[in-house]
């Protein structure tokens, strides 16, 4: 079966700095994948390539076969994006924005309106029906961002660090959402820091270390005997034993 | 003292980083320009009459509004920086204003101010030297107050509107100076209370009214409180606007996006203040010589306003930032026509109308005004998009913007030098249709719907290119904030001798004195009939030398421009030399 997603061989240099070396990482079908990494580990990067919005120096990325970079229309039509920190169209409403992208997408006008209400309601954004996006929450931009990346309906969702400044409640109904649309038999990449979340979400992981892939697989062969967390710190090589204290406190 | 100390150093060490690299450039070609400006602002302190008195009334006028068309002046150290550390505002401010004279702008503006040593009467010059401080802080605390008072302005339309009112009006008027110099005054004579200015005080101290001294001062105390209590409301949010919705009825890609922008030029302050701004930029600007009674220039408010339109909005995709990604994400639906059309709705009907109601009060020229109107339209809906992805300058997303609505951008330098641009542009994509309704008549209408229209889909289909082709590195361009250090992408300059840098940044920055005002509308005005009119020179020539000098200075603007595009692209060529 084609994988959802299937990264080879990314790399992408900053000046000096190379942020991500060469990534492998594959995203069966169906799959609930988590990326972990320290912050600058390159998971960020390593996403924005996959998905066709930063242009990687070398390596391929397919989305149920059909590579990115040749073809991104149909790769992108299977594909919705939650990125990190990106602007909205900020003068819009959270409707509007729903409204004005959906028709972007080419979704009827009809089938965007239903959309758009059920997902508002869903996310109980459908109180915020006058306000800006520039004048939301942190946690309310995280929602509309991920009301975005349901609307058309895509097979694979990739989430750059979703639940983050997102209230318990709000990260609940996400959890419930992210849960059903996996079971029904779509495919999700998330990353986060969050050992726990991943742990108790995801089904399989990858561990991105200053822009390697340290470890990828089934989440049980990842951790073996361990918990994800002190698997994840052996990894990455940082001795969380010594960590210093602050020395006025 | 030691929080003026502490912001002094580390203002100093953020100029010193930023002084590497391309804004470095910026600040070095900046300074030149400045310096020459001082130099002859110096010279005037040799003539007689109210020569200097006028020029630092300029220097305070460029400190007010200067900010204005900068991106909301030196935000170098930013007054939020320091709302978690409870400094009292008199204490931040006056910390602030310290650090004020810290950097390129006010140390050009005291040697500008050095004059007064040379305008000092006898015995009275130890008196230049507190004065020119005085005067210099004076010229800072204005602009910072200016600013502050313009960023409240800007939380409301009322204010918004207003402001961009007043901007206009000032700078059109400024434009026009020599106008209100012929109604004021009989001919070549500084009207006299230029010199009881608060720019003037400088100059009425050192010819010994040692009462100017104190009057600074006072000022200067004013200005600080008025500063200080302008910093408390600046920090905080803009007021959340809650007014109803018109439900959006678009059903294809193209009227979505339409519709997305529509909404974002009716709600966003920054672009109502600047649609307003070339507004009654245009309308006060050919308005003024009817002072003098002369109505020929009214009706050339239409065009005057479509350009700075152009100009004002020269950074379409830069001002929305990494919305960016959104537009990458659907590859399908074009962007850059939505967002042209969207631009000839909101500027076009104003336009029409402006030219059709002032053509009506003076009675003509129908075809010279038709003909550039709709040259000037389709030219600029073609520009717009296609400066706004060719030398895209990384915005600052539109919720990150802080307490300064007019900080669009980090890059404010490069931020002005595209509006420039885009004048010239702009303006030289309408002189087509202006030269053949000079010598055809009405045909010059049917050329400039031809060479709008050709513009409209040509640059449109060019910015549709670039966006598809390099969409990917725009959208990095702007994360990052930074241009990247190498693969010539953007408008940027290569790295210049110095010498070769300033004739390029002479040569764009005056490049349309010859072209436009001296060359195209002197050609206007002789086509007309109007002879001896103002500055343009080309109307004080004996008759069989008219035309020549009009020829020649379009031909000087033109090679101005063409000197200027050269000298970049012949170093781009040569492979860069690393040392």
């Amino acid at each position: 079966m084609t994988a959802a997603l299937e990264i080879s061989g990314l790399a992408k240099t900053f000046g000096d700095k190379v942020a991500v070396d060469h990534v492998d990482l594959v995203v069966p079908q169906g799959s609930f994948y988590g990326l972990v990494g320290q912050n600058g580990a390159g998971k960020t990067t390593t996403l924005s390539m996959a998905v066709g919005l930063l242009r990687p120096d070398s390596g391929t990325a397919r989305i149920f076969g059909d590579d990115v970079w040749a073809a991104p229309a149909r790769a992108k039509q299977l594909v919705g994006v939650l990125p990190d920190g990106l602007a909205m169209p900020e003068r819009l409403t959270g409707r509007e924005v729903l409204t004005y992208l959906g028709l972007l997408r080419g979704l009827a006008k009809e089938v965007v309106a239903e959309r758009a209400d059920e997902l508002l309601a869903v996310l109980e954004l459908d109180d915020a029906e006058k306000t800006l996006v520039i004048e939301y929450s942190t946690g309310m931009r995280k929602k509309i961002g991920l009301a975005t990346a349901l609307l058309h309906g895509p097979r694979l969702l990739v989430l750059d660090e979703p639940f983050e400044a997102v209230d318990p409640v709000s990260a609940a109904t996400i959890k419930t959402i992210l849960r059903g649309f996996v079971a029904g038999g779509g495919s999700i990449v998330l990353s986060s820091h969050v050992m726990a979340l991943v742990e108790q979400l995801c089904d399989h992981v990858g561990v991105i270390d200053r822009g390697r892939v340290a470890a990828a697989g089934p989440i049980d062969e990842v951790r073996g005997a361990a918990t994800l967390e002190d698997r994840f710190v052996e990894l990455v090589g940082a001795d969380s034993g010594d960590a210093k204290g602050l020395s006025w406190l | 003292m030691a929080v003026a100390m502490t912001l002094v150093r580390m203002k100093i060490a953020i100029l010193r980083h930023s002084t590497k690299g391309q804004r470095g450039g910026m600040m070095a070609s900046g300074g030149v320009l400045g310096l020459l400006l001082a130099a002859g602002t110096i010279y005037l302190a040799f003539l007689g009459g109210d020569w200097l008195a006028a020029a630092y009334a300029v220097w305070m006028l460029g400190w007010i509004i200067g900010p204005v068309f900068s991106g909301g002046g030196d935000e170098t150290l930013r007054p939020e920086f320091f709302a978690p550390l409870g400094l009292p505002a008199p204490r931040l401010a006056s910390g602030l204003l310290v650090s004020a004279f810290v950097g390129v702008a006010p140390v050009i503006s005291l040697i500008a101010l050095a004059g007064l040593l040379f305008a000092a009467t006898p015995g009275n010059v130890l008196v230049a030297v507190p004065a020119m401080v005085l005067q210099l802080a004076v010229f800072v605390l204005l602009s910072k107050v200016a600013v502050a008072v313009l960023g409240i302005a800007l939380r409301s339309r009322v204010g918004a509107i207003g402001a961009g009112v007043i901007n206009g009006a000032v700078l059109a008027f400024l434009g026009q100076a020599w106008v209100f110099a012929v109604a004021f005054g009989q001919g070549g004579q500084i009207p006299s209370f230029v010199r009881y200015l608060p720019s003037g005080w400088g100059l009425l101290a050192v010819q010994g009214d040692y009462l100017a001294l104190l009057a600074m001062a006072v000022l200067i105390v004013l200005l600080l409180a008025a500063w200080a209590a302008l910093l408390t409301r600046r920090t905080g949010a803009n007021r959340p606007s809650t007014r109803g919705r018109r439900p959006m009825r678009a059903a294809t890609a193209r009227e979505a996006v339409v519709a997305k922008e529509l909404r974002t030029w009716s709600r966003d302050l920054v672009r109502t203040h600047q649609l307003t701004f070339a507004l009654a930029y245009g309308v006060f600007f050919a308005a003024a010589p009817l002072a003098l009674g002369w109505t020929g220039m009214l009706p050339w408010a239409a065009p005057i306003f479509i350009v700075m339109a152009a100009a004002m909005t020269s950074n379409s995709y830069g001002t929305d930032g990494t919305a960016l990604w959104l537009t990458l994400m659907t590859p399908g639906a074009s962007d850059v026509r939505g967002r042209q059309r969207a631009w000839l709705v909101t500027v076009g009907p104003v336009a029409v109308l402006l030219a059709v109601a002032f053509t009506l009060v003076t009675d003509g020229p129908w075809a010279l005004i038709l003909a550039s109107v709709t040259a000037l339209l389709g030219g600029a809906a073609g520009l717009v998009p296609l400066i706004s992805v060719y030398a895209l300058v990384p915005g600052t997303d539109p919720q990150r913007r802080g307490g300064n609505p007019l900080r669009t951008s980090e890059d404010d330098g490069a931020l002005t030098g595209l509006a420039y641009l885009m004048m010239a542009l702009v303006a030289l994509s309408g002189a087509p249709a202006l030269v053949a309704a000079l010598l055809y008549g009405w045909w010059g209408v049917v050329a400039g719907a031809a060479t709008g229209a050709l513009c409209y889909w040509g640059f449109g289909l060019l910015a549709e290119r670039r966006l598809a082709a390099q969409g990917p590195e725009l959208l990095h361009m702007m994360r990052t904030g930074r241009r990247p250090q190498r693969g010539g992408m953007a408008f940027k300059l290569p790295d210049l001798p110095k010498a070769q840098r300033t004739i390029v940044m002479i040569c764009w920055s005056f490049g349309a004195i010859p072209l436009i005002p001296q060359g195209i509308v002197a050609a206007a005005f002789l086509a007309n009939d109007r002879l001896r009119m103002s500055w343009f020179l080309a109307t004080y020539m004996p008759p069989g030398l008219r035309w020549p000098t009009a020829a020649l200075m379009i031909l000087i603007g033109l090679t101005m421009y063409g000197v200027g595009l050269w000298i970049p692209y012949r170093a781009k060529k040569r492979p860069p030399v690393y040392d």
